[in-house]
């Protein structure tokens, strides 16, 4: 049994075999999960807004170990990642971390936010530092202008990013 | 020496994750990638675990496999003889978990079991077997080679 506490470092291997095949199966992998994830959250997110996005990251924020903080406001929801354990996990590693790790998290989130009628926006600030902020927002103009400030946009399904 | 020792909270739902990438990755890949996956989690990921074993040392992958099982609290014994050492898993946490919740449990959901106890044993002087009995049972046996 992988323990659910090395799960992440095991999703790093996933990633790497699938990027090692062609970037468009790492791509149709976050599809995947953006699929699934829709199926379990984007009724909630759509009825509750950006409310229910503040309640599921503050469970996320205590369950997954996370040290950051939540911010609610009538515009947006920020979650303020200061250490991501997930990332921090595939850092503290003996394996290679994936070029794209962090992209899995926008592989999943935007699509489940583009079928609850949210807009989110993800600047991952590093690639190899475990802190980021995320947000989302009721009004795409207003995402796109806090994106427009971001250090490191996430558009995972995009162009794959070069690698630094 | 364990080289991963999580404590603080637990979140067992990854195990949910891990049954849908698996399932995703068999359906889409085949099993051949699949494994490759556990290969290299079992060759890379756990590499101390590797080393240790290579240098005749069974004793952190015997910790891993208590540490994390208690943890889990899943239901399992541990018999000792000089040559072997039999974990009888009576409850995997993670079939467990996912039973509880109404989840199918992949076919393949055993090979990360299987497949990382093959890997761990090459190059090694162990062979480590894993019988899967169904319903969240297996027994996973290392044993000695001898010359």
């Amino acid at each position: 049994m992988i323990p659910s506490d090395h799960f992440v470092r095991y999703y790093n291997e996933v990633f790497k075999t699938l990027a090692a095949m062609g970037h468009e199966h790492m791509e149709a992998y976050w599809r995947e999960l953006g699929r699934l994830q829709a199926q379990e959250l984007a009724e909630a997110f759509r009825a509750g807004g950006i409310q229910a996005t503040y309640d599921y990251w503050q469970k996320i924020l205590e369950e997954e170990n996370c040290l950051g903080e939540l911010t609610l406001t009538e515009d947006y929801f920020e979650f303020k990642m200061n250490r991501c354990p997930s990332l921090g996990k595939v850092l503290d590693n003996d394996a290679a971390p994936c070029h794209q790790y962090c992209d899995h998290c926008m592989g999943w989130i935007e699509p489940t936010m583009d079928a609850a009628g949210l807009h989110v926006a993800h600047d991952i600030h590093s690639r190899t530092e475990p802190h980021c902020v995320l947000r989302v927002y009721a009004d795409e103009a207003k995402m796109r202008d806090w994106e427009a400030t971001a250090l490191l946009p996430c558009r995972p399904y995009d162009d794959p990013p070069a690698k630094a | 020496m364990l080289r991963y020792r999580d404590d603080g909270n637990l979140h067992k739902d990854f195990h949910r994750t891990t049954n849908g990438t698996i399932s995703y990755l068999r359906r889409t890949h085949g099993r051949e990638v699949l494994d490759e996956t556990f290969r290299r989690t079992a060759r890379d990921v756990y590499r101390s675990i590797h080393d240790d074993l290579k240098a005749g040392d069974w004793d952190q992958l015997i910790e891993h496999w208590t540490y994390f099982f208690d943890r889990e609290e899943g239901d399992y014994t541990l018999e000792h003889t000089e040559d072997e050492i039999r974990l009888t898993v009576h409850s995997c946490p993670a079939i467990a978990y996912l039973l509880a919740r109404q989840i199918e449990v992949d076919p393949d959901f055993c090979r990360q079991t299987e497949v990382m106890n093959t890997t761990w044993a090459e190059g090694t002087p162990f062979a480590i077997s894993t019988e899967v009995l169904g319903d969240g049972r297996c027994v996973q046996t290392i044993r000695r080679n001898r010359p």
